[in-house]
């Protein structure tokens, strides 16, 4: 079943790569229509999968049996979520790049390679092949970038690889190494997290290792100071690009963290909950500050997935039930409400050209209902209760501020300053009067349009009324990782911290 | 008086290759055939010889599951027939018959000279396969000899082009100062043991514990000098970007991949197995041209503007990645390497062949640009083998590059491991330019005419990179096989 989710977009590809040079009318319907299928089966796992700690749906094949290496899947309520919410933003992705009209089977191609890569990543329960698809992942998105991004594409996409190949190479060392200690303490090579999970590390080796995995997922996050790449990277891809980094790649940081750092070294975890939580903080704050005095649109959402990151690092460290579930879901949340604010801002390029704010304005007279979804993605973003972001961001901050108060109160200025750079943005964006001849006479939203922005913002509002959608299949999860971090180390989570603690998460438990 | 038995088996393949190359001359000699037929007699010849081979490699995995070893020892003691042998035979062949392929419009393009390229090619193959099966230092010495001496004379094929001259000159006389470093470094090592033979020189160091082990160290060093010259580790690597860049462009690539599998298996079978018992004393010598060559190589590859300069440094970073397996004393993951590493350079050399069309023109990386568009089989090909040499995963260079890495950790040198993860991310950087100046630049060149032959070996290195990186395990099994007696 999971390797059929990873599978079909590599078939997709493969169909769309053999697709005759004279039907280029077909290469992106085709693509589009292909990738729906992943989201067909992600919906069915979605829908069987129980609110039960564990992996399910698990699938194990042996790959190589003297280098223990094994095609080893499965999901639990922290990988689920973000399989689906990659199937999800693929195919809008894909529908949103009608303006490709160059090399498009290529585009297509590498898209549906990256979406088999981002899936993969969160289903390998075998670090050797997350560490394949990991790294994998940077050669498609390479190229979209590269190849079909706006001016300073090559230095943006060169400049995103490295970085990335930089932090996952010391993290590849970090893996060979916990593989080998493997081997000295029970005799046999394994890459299986479960088997590593219950390593003896020293304090040494465990900070060390810390360090390693860290700091690669530090620099997909990204946090502060090693996210120099990101305003490049998503101003300069093409809109497709900018809404799966954004949607996804950026979360394979955070889930990295959630998944890897937290279950394979607890205790150089809870050690080190204050160094990540000043950066996740200096992050928030910084992130927010720059976006403020950006002049391009862009950059501005861009940078704002800086700040909007820091919060799920934050909650990720806070080691409470609360604030563990935050993380999880504003990784979706995050992914629907950028995702959204990237396609928005590559509708506004596709019709003016232009991504600067002061060559805008006005636009909510000729194009309303753009606008109008602008605000909606914007209130989302901001944490409008009601929308799904204030779910994410409340649950963080609350479960944040029992074991971290301080960084708490300094994060939570970050919602102040989302308000003001977006509300900002908006207004000098949309409201006024055009000033220009070509911001009068701008079309709005095509029917295709609407219907790419219409399922984000539908997402975006259930989650909002009702997160226990999600909340009550990553609860079980996040609390099993919570008890793994409890056994393992001194910590204990003060109260109220623990599920059974706190109102928002359980429902009629509190 | 009675002869001494002589095991024709465990040199048919010599024979095999020799008998064609004097076949192809005389050949030419008598009738003067199309160049075709000349091609015709040396794949035959190849083609048989791996056949020999294959049953060479049927015997030593018998000699091994019923513990037979002795008989693995052919010619008293000169050469064996062990898996290591016959593997790195095997990958020697198959570089061969491939490099045949990617050089066969340069060569049909030499007319009356054609016979000569296509002899000197079989007779280097039999040289460096003697090499590889040599058991006796004196033996490694002839093979790396004959091999070289045809290497020499195939760079200097060219002779209308000065670059061709220059490269063929300079990689004679330091060639020439290499070998003669290797054979004192010979010399020393049998005064110090009164051995030649690699088995013998084991079973002496195992058997005494040396007080003054001085004069077999530095005969050991003097022969890593001398075979780091042949693999181009830094910091015995001046020769190579000249020569890869002055050598015709359809040999190089066959020219790099057998010194390159040839000194490899020297090094394994001399430091691995015969001086196995001073390992303590050479890895520190080996592990530090390891970290060399891969940051020298790396680095310097970057600011290359030549496509077959960045390949000669790439191979420089290379032979310190594989110099690496050699330091976590593992003969699969340096094996492994070896046969997809080979097979990768071949390929990218038949790209370059390719572009630099059949008049043999300079591989600026200007000339590359726009290929995505020019010629969008070639330039895929040529990225999927770049992506491989950068080790990036879902190809076979991933998985050797973890191999030797893993085995490098585990051995306690973790400290290499880390120089040479840092040292494969500066390489992503020259291999994505050649990737960008494809993909992402244009031109208005014309498109790139891609023999037929060369499709060949392109198709073959392609699907080698990806099927052994998906599925590595039919390769690694052979590696693992392929054990030193």
């Amino acid at each position: 079943m999971l390797t059929w989710l990873i599978l079909l977009p590599v078939v997709g590809a493969c169909v769309v790569g053999l697709l005759p040079r004279q039907r280029r009318e077909l290469q992106l319907p085709l693509g589009i229509a292909l990738s729906v299928l992943p989201l067909a089966l992600a919906g069915y796992v979605f829908f069987v999968f129980e609110p039960v700690p564990g992996y399910q749906f698990t699938e194990h094949h042996v790959w190589y049996e003297p280098w223990g290496i094994a095609w080893s899947l499965g999901v639990d309520g922290i990988s689920m979520p973000m399989v689906a919410l990659t199937t999800v933003l693929v195919p809008i992705a894909l529908a949103a790049s009608t303006a490709i009209t160059d090399r498009t089977k290529e585009f297509v191609v590498n898209t549906l390679l990256l979406e088999a890569g981002m899936i993969g990543v969160f289903l390998s329960l075998d670090l050797f092949l997350f560490f394949v698809f990991f790294e994998a992942i940077l050669i498609p998105m390479y190229f979209i970038i590269g190849i079909w991004g706006s001016e300073r594409r090559v230095y943006a996409a060169l400049k995103f690889f490295i970085y990335t190949a930089f932090g996952s190479a010391l993290m590849l060392a970090g893996i060979i190494a916990l593989a080998v200690t493997h081997g000295e303490q029970t005799g046999a090579v394994s890459f299986a997290i479960s088997d590593l999970m219950t390593l003896e590390l020293g304090q040494s080796a465990e900070r060390w290792l810390f360090a390693a995995f860290a700091l690669a997922f530090a620099i997909k996050v990204p946090l502060f100071p090693v996210h120099t790449w990101l305003p490049d990277a998503h101003t300069e891809a093409p809109t497709a690009g900018s809404v799966l980094l954004a949607g996804v790649l950026l979360k394979l940081g955070t889930y990295g963290l959630l998944r890897f750092n937290l279950s394979l070294f607890p205790e150089a975890s809870v050690d080190a909950v204050w160094i990540m939580a000043i950066l996740a903080v200096i992050g928030i704050v910084y992130g927010a500050a720059v976006a403020i005095v950006q002049r391009d649109l862009k950059r501005l959402v861009a940078y704002s997935s800086v700040s909007h990151l820091g919060f799920i690092v934050l909650g990720t460290f806070a080691l409470t039930s609360g604030s563990l579930q935050g993380a999880v879901i504003q990784n979706v949340n995050h992914g629907l409400t950028t995702g959204g604010l990237f396609l928005i801002v590559g509708m506004i390029y596709e019709r003016r050209h232009t991504k600067l704010i002061a060559e805008l304005g006005g636009l909510q007279k000729s194009m309303p209902m753009l606008a109008g979804f602008f605000l909606f993605m914007t209130f989302a973003s901001i944490g409008l209760p009601g929308l799904n972001g204030f779910v994410g961001e409340f649950l963080v901050l609350i479960g944040s501020f029992t074991t971290l108060p301080v960084p708490t109160i300094v994060a939570a200025s970050g919602v102040i300053l989302a308000a003001i750079y977006l509300l900002w943005a908006y207004e000098r964006v949309f409201t006024g009067l055009p000033e220009t001849e070509e911001n009068r006479l701008l079309p709005d939203l095509s029917a295709r349009e609407v219907s790419l922005l219409a399922p984000l913002a539908a997402l975006v509002l259930v989650l909002g009324l009702y997160p226990n959608v999600l909340l009550d299949k990553i609860a079980p999860s996040t609390e099993a990782l919570l008890d793994h971090v409890v056994a393992s180390t001194d910590y204990q989570v003060p109260v109220p911290g623990r599920l059974g603690d706190v109102f928002v998460a359980g429902g009629d438990e509190g | 008086m009675s002869l001494p038995e002589i095991s024709w088996i465990a040199i048919v393949p010599e024979i095999v290759l020799s008998v064609g190359a004097a076949a192809v001359l005389l050949v030419e000699v008598q009738w003067k055939p199309a160049p075709r037929v000349l091609g015709a007699i040396a794949a035959g010849s190849v083609v048989a010889a791996i056949a020999s081979s294959v049953i060479q490699w049927l015997l030593a995995g018998d000699a091994r599951e019923f513990e037979r070893l002795g008989e693995l020892i052919k010619f008293s003691g000169l050469i064996v027939m062990d898996g290591l042998a016959v593997f790195g035979r095997i990958a020697l062949l198959a570089v061969t018959g491939f490099g045949l392929l990617a050089g066969w419009r340069y060569i049909e393009g030499l007319g009356r000279r054609a016979a000569e390229a296509t002899a000197l090619i079989l007779v280097a193959t039999a040289g460096f396969s003697i090499m590889v099966a040599a058991n006796n230092l004196v033996m490694t010495f002839l093979g790396l000899e004959v091999g070289s001496i045809s290497l020499y004379v195939l760079a200097g094929m060219s002779r209308e082009r000065a670059r061709s001259d220059e490269a063929a000159i300079k990689y004679f006389l330091l060639g020439s100062f290499a070998s003669a470093i290797f054979i004192y470094g010979v010399a020393l090592i049998y005064a110090g043991t009164g051995e030649f033979e690699v088995i013998a020189i084991q079973s002496y160091l195992d058997g005494f514990v040396l007080f003054s082990p001085g004069v077999i160290l530095i005969g050991l060093g003097l022969v890593i000098v001398g075979l780091g010259f042949k693999v181009s580790a830094a910091p015995f690597h001046s020769w190579a970007p000249d020569v890869y860049q002055g050598a015709p462009a359809g040999v190089v690539g066959y020219m790099a991949a057998v010194a390159k599998v040839a000194g490899f298996v020297a090094i394994v079978r001399i430091l691995l197995t015969g001086a196995g018992a001073l390992e303590a004393d050479w890895t520190p010598i080996v592990a530090a041209i390891a970290a060399l060559s891969m940051l020298l190589g790396s680095v310097l590859a970057l600011v290359q503007s030549d496509v077959r300069r960045m390949l000669a440094y790439s191979g420089v970073a290379h032979a310190g990645f594989i110099m690496t397996g050699v330091v976590g004393a593992s003969t699969e993951s340096v094996l492994f390497y070896l046969a997809i590493y080979s097979l990768q350079l071949l390929g990218a050399f038949a790209v370059v062949a390719a572009v630099s069309g059949a008049d043999n023109a300079e591989s600026d990386l200007d000339a590359y640009r726009g290929l995505a568009r020019r010629s969008p089989l070639l330039a895929g090909s040529f990225a999927v083998l770049l992506l491989g040499m950068a080790g990036l995963p879902v190809t076979s260079g991933f998985v050797a590059k973890f191999g030797v890495f893993s085995d490098a950790w585990s051995g306690g040198h973790e400290w290499l491991v880390i120089v040479a993860v840092v040292a494969s991310v500066i390489a992503f950087a020259f291999y994505l330019r050649i990737i960008v100046v494809m993909y992402m630049q244009e031109s208005d060149a014309t498109t790139v005419v891609v023999p037929g032959t060369i499709r060949w070996v392109l198709a073959a290195a392609v699907v080698t990179t990806i099927i052994w990186g998906v599925l590595p395990g039919s390769l690694l099994d052979l590696a693992a096989d392929a054990l030193p007696l």
